[in-house]
């Protein structure tokens, strides 16, 4: 049998090895195999893509771009094909970045990322908060709902369409928590530190969408 | 709603676990592998592991052991001690550190701050500051307290997040290691005059300690002692707080 290919993309935004190792240990022994994108890659070879992403909007846009995946990036997620953003690798689904500055992001999923509206905030909204679930589906399973996941950012998807909302949460504000289009996911926690409801996650992502 | 996090903070020499009080009678708790994965599996929201004496030769089996830790659990890792310049964190976060903690080579060098943040964004550096009373003034102490810095503690909470910390690790000195209560005082002067999180440490000995502690608007309790020693379970810690009110993951 032909091995699915899962492609992690090093955006050189964070680091990658618990991913990395959490993608390693759900396939181990399973018709999948991993890869690493470092660079410019043939979007046709890929069955699940994964990007994780920390620190800010416009420098994972410009690491992308060094490297040359903006454009087969975009061409697969144009294409429908099974994604995964994590953090910031969800945000640059969006339109536009006003983080440090305006940036053009890949325009998958109509929408700003833009800072909490509260300036008193605690900024960034660091720690473990719940999601609750607007609809849930083969990945994002009612059993996650009201669970906990640890969150890092200072910015969130706004003006998206209440349809791409797969799970919100509340931080002050609500904001979007999961998004969804087609086969392509976001997440704005980090699922590979949320102990084991995050790796059940990242889990059924790839084994069950 | 956010929880408030209970951090678990494992002092280590090499690849131990210890506590001593400034490097005297010093004693081994335990492998600080296996301590992490208990406390990962346990329920810690977040795990702390400084490097205590971080001298060259031990700092290598320190980045190894910070490799394994990171291998085994799947919450966030904050890596600190002896970090004195970008490369040190450089390394820390490659062994798979999530943050990195800087202390008394911010306090010599501010710049660093902000070239660390600018470098691998803020959400990753994290600024020990220790605290103690001198002279009627909160000061910034570095060296386990014995060398007491110019620098006002308020002035310098507020420039640290100025220059771009993305979360402060607040210990008073005048309450570290005594066990009699977290410094309520101090950690409001600092929760009330900066918007990024800080962590609370340093004093301890009760599950009503870890309640005041939250009353000074910290959104994290660190602690040492009373889990090492196995006084207290994170789910008793936890419980409690609960009962209390206070958000946690349970």
């Amino acid at each position: 049998m032909k091995k699915k290919v899962i492609g992690l993309i090093d955006g050189q935004s964070g680091n990658i090895g618990s991913i990395n190792k959490a993608i390693k240990d759900i396939i181990k022994g399973k018709p999948y195999q991993l890869k690493i994108i470092k660079s410019h890659f043939n979007y046709t070879s890929f069955d699940k893509i994964i990007l994780p992403g920390q620190g800010a909007y416009a420098t994972l846009m410009s690491n992308l771009k060094k490297l040359k995946i903006i454009q087969p990036l975009k061409k697969y997620l144009e294409n429908n094909s099974s994604y995964l953003g994590i953090c910031v690798g969800m945000q640059i689904l969006s339109d536009w970045g006003y983080e440090d500055k305006t940036t053009r992001g890949l325009g998958i999923i109509s929408g700003d990322i833009k800072k909490f509206r509260n300036k008193k905030l605690i900024i960034p909204h660091m720690g473990w908060n719940t999601i609750n679930l607007n609809k849930d589906d083969t990945v994002i399973t009612n059993s996650f709902d009201m669970k906990d996941f640890y969150f890092v950012h200072s910015y969130i998807f706004q003006n998206i369409k209440k349809s791409d909302v797969l799970a919100f949460t509340l931080y002050d504000q609500k904001f979007p928590s999961i998004v969804k289009k087609g086969n392509i996911y976001g997440v704005q926690f980090h699922p590979e530190k949320s102990h084991k409801h995050g790796l059940n996650l990242i889990k059924n992502y790839i084994l069950k969408s | 709603m956010l929880k408030t996090r209970i951090i678990p903070c494992l002092d280590v020499i090499k690849n131990k676990v210890v506590k001593g009080v400034n490097f005297k009678n010093i004693r081994v708790m335990g492998n600080a592998v296996e301590m992490a994965k208990y406390y990962s599996l346990s329920g810690a929201d977040e795990l702390c592991m400084l490097d205590i004496n971080a001298s060259y030769q031990n700092r290598k089996t320190f980045i190894k052991t910070v490799e394994s830790i990171a291998k085994v659990i799947n919450i966030p890792l904050t890596v600190g001690g002896g970090v004195s310049d970008l490369s040190d964190i450089t390394d820390l976060l490659n062994a798979g550190a999530d943050k990195v903690s800087i202390n008394s080579a911010a306090v010599k060098n501010p710049k660093l701050i902000r070239q660390a943040s600018l470098r691998h964004g803020s959400q990753c550096i994290v600024v020990a500051i220790d605290g103690k009373r001198y002279k009627n003034k909160m000061k910034v102490v570095i060296k386990g307290g014995r060398e007491i810095t110019k620098n006002e503690l308020i002035t310098w909470a507020k420039q640290v997040q100025s220059l771009g910390a993305g979360e402060i690790l607040m210990t008073s000195m005048d309450t570290d290691g005594v066990q009699n209560g977290f410094d309520s005082n101090m950690l409001k002067k600092v929760t009330s005059n900066v918007r990024i999180p800080v962590i609370a440490s340093g004093g301890v000995g009760s599950l009503e300690h870890f309640y005041l502690g939250h009353l000074t608007k910290s959104t994290g309790l660190l602690a040492a002692s009373v889990f090492h020693s196995r006084k207290y379970k994170i789910k008793t810690v936890k419980k409690y707080l609960n009962s209390k009110g206070v958000p946690v993951r349970l």
